[in-house]
């Protein structure tokens, strides 16, 4: 490191300007890896947040919950499979509702399961729902913001179905959507609105197994498919969009940054041509040069990433609370490890040109 | 008298076939210990390629070479670049010096290149400094020297490793007259005290008179001066000098 630090000091403004766009591009990594995170919490924390790791879904249902249903029979042979250590049937409707009494319409998504069984919310304000009641639910409180309280009826124009909310969970959302938990029991009210539906249904069930009887179970049950979490969380409406367009640029940004350096630092090499002959006649050898170089290549990265990790927290504390911004320390991890790797990447071009200078360059030459 | 390099009927052709060219013919020397030889010839005749075979940077393509009693005509290049490390000292022609590095440093780097950073070699680039009266500029990035300090910094950084022979590549192109002189007679004066050898490629025949032998070389052959030739020259030139 004694030419790379050196260096460095003595070309301050070069090395400074280099390392200010790396932070810019460091930076909005991490702003739209936050945005990210933060949108696919706001978008589905319902189902990251759930005891479960796996659903038993309707085959044709493209994988989709809310598109699948299991029927009650179903339900019965699944309670029969021994490799299953939890289970619980979980009713899923997307609907418009309104606070009784206004007309303003809100989008939230119905969660009906068993109160007492693995999907059951954690209750933060107000009362548990149960097994027995009739019409009572809990309710996300992102409700609060559309002025819902403890006490509220909650109506579905569509079947006149009303409920009243008893209490409050948090991180509860599905499809950017507040969820609304209901008993079994107000699930089969509502699906019996439709008087076609005569026989009772839910849309999966929710599992807790292993992973090495994920395939045994599948050859098990007759007519139903086994998908995991996260394919399900793919498959909310709008998910993979929202997160493929934020990821693709991630990933451009990744390539800009490798870009950026590798430019940067295989133009400094050519410039350096003759210092490089030089060094190496008076006997430094070529992989001193090249660590010299990846030395500086990672120094500069990894001041530029701390500083962009700063001034991600200092974009946090500035953004409005509806801004969905969500900083995982792993995330940060990550991309911090991408973004040195893509860096070392880059300098691989100026170090095949350092490799190949020859010493013998070095006399003879008037300049 | 010890020899600190010799070369046997050395040759070095490159290229192949048409392209064929033979730099060097069968040149055969000796470079006694203490020993400050010039290498003089036209353009084009083979001194650079000379150099570079005695520097170790090229190998030659026939012949046999000695440095310091040792055979070194074949080596690997790993093996060639340590022995430039330890035992040959390069003044290049000019710029030659890292430009983001001071004074001092251009001289701890031999050290560090060598592995072998340490207060002694702190205290031999001092005293390098010292002798070389450049002291003062021990901080100084090359940008605010002048041309003399350079070349002078230069000659310190070649002895900065203690090597058996500095060779210099027209250590005087670009400088004046005056401060070419003084350049040379630092060269001079360091082979002399230190007991070790020098060639030095050069245009410039105002400083030959500081050299103890003069070899020309004229399409890859050696002619070596006799000694009343030598003392002629000496003599012109040094007149030329004064005049
Ligand atoms: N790398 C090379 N490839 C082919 N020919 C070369 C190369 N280097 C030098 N030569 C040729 O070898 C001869 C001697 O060159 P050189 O040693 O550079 O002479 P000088 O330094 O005296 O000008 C010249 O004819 C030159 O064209
Ligand atoms: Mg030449």
């Amino acid at each position: 490191m004694f030419l790379a630090l050196r260096e460095l000091k003595f070309s301050k403004l070069r090395y400074f300007l280099i390392g200010f766009i790396m932070i810019l591009i460091a930076w909005l990594v991490f702003i739209i890896s936050g945005l990210a995170n933060g949108l696919s919490s706001d978008n589905a924390s319902a189902l990251q947040n759930m005891k479960a790791d796996h659903f038993v879904i309707q085959p044709d249902a493209e994988n989709k919950l809310n598109r699948s249903q299991i029927t009650d029979e179903q339900w019965k042979e699944i309670q029969k499979q021994t490799s299953i250590h939890a289970s619980a049937p979980l009713g899923l409707k997307i609907l418009s509702v309104t606070k009784m009494g206004t007309k303003d319409k809100m989008d939230i998504t119905i969660f009906a399961t068993d109160a007492s069984g693995i999907l059951a919310p954690i209750v933060v304000e107000g009362n548990q729902f149960n097994n027995t009641t009739k019409q009572e639910i809990v309710v996300d409180q992102s409700l609060k913001q559309e002025g819902i309280q403890l006490g509220d009826w909650i109506q579905d124009p569509e079947t006149e179905q009303k409920w009243k909310v008893v209490g409050f969970t948090e991180g509860q959302t599905f499809s950017h959507s507040p969820v609304i938990f209901m008993n079994l029991k107000d699930w089969e009210s509502l699906i019996h609105t439709n008087p076609q539906q005569k026989k009772i249904y839910y849309s999966a069930i929710a599992l807790q197994i292993e992973n090495n009887q994920v395939a045994n179970l599948k050859n098990e049950v007759k007519d139903m498919d086994v998908i995991t979490k996260d394919e399900a969380l793919q498959n909310i409406p709008g998910y993979k969009e929202e997160q493929g367009s934020l990821n693709m640029m991630i990933a451009f940004l990744f390539v800009i940054a490798s870009f950026v350096q590798a430019v940067f630092f295989y133009v400094i090499t050519l410039q350096k041509t003759n210092q490089f002959g030089v060094l190496k006649a008076i006997g430094a050898k070529t992989s001193y040069l090249a660590r010299s170089l990846i030395g500086q290549v990672i120094l500069l990265t990894i001041v530029a990433i701390l500083l962009s990790i700063g001034f991600t927290y200092g974009t946090q504390q500035i953004l409005p609370a509806s801004v969905p911004f969500k900083i995982e320390t792993e995330t940060f991890i990550l991309f911090s490890g991408l973004l040195l790797v893509v860096s070392v990447l880059g300098s691989l071009l100026s170090l095949y040109r350092i490799a190949k200078v020859d010493a013998v360059e070095a006399i003879g030459r008037a300049e | 008298m010890r020899e600190k390099l010799i070369f046997e009927e050395v040759s070095k052709i490159y290229g192949e076939g048409d392209t064929e060219v033979k730099a060097l013919d069968r040149v055969s020397f000796h470079i006694n210990e203490g020993e400050f030889v010039a290498i003089v010839g036209p353009s084009g005749s083979g001194k650079s390629t000379l150099l570079s075979i005695a520097g170790v940077l090229l190998s030659p393509s026939k012949g046999r070479l000695l440095l310091d009693n040792k055979d070194i005509t074949t080596l690997s290049s790993k093996e060639m670049t340590n022995l430039r490390l330890e035992k040959i000292g390069f003044v290049f022609q000019s710029s030659n010096l890292v430009p983001f590095l001071t004074v001092r440093d251009q001289l701890l780097l031999v050290a560090e290149l060598a592995q072998k950073r340490s207060k002694v070699a702190d205290y031999k680039a001092d005293t390098l400094l010292e002798r070389l009266g450049l002291s003062h500029r021990r901080n100084h990035y090359p940008e605010n020297l002048s041309g003399g300090e350079r070349q002078r910094v230069a000659i310190a950084r070649a002895w900065m490793n203690d090597p058996e022979i500095i060779l210099a590549d027209e250590p005087t192109a670009s400088l004046d007259s005056k401060r070419g002189r003084d350049v040379v007679e630092m060269l001079a004066e360091g082979v002399k005290s230190r007991g070790k050898a020098a060639i030095m490629v050069t245009h410039d025949e105002r400083v030959l008179d500081l050299c103890d032998r003069v070899l020309t070389i004229k399409d890859g052959r050696l002619l070596e001066m006799n000694s009343t030739q030598k003392t002629n020259l000496k003599a012109s030139y040094s007149n030329n000098f004064i005049s």
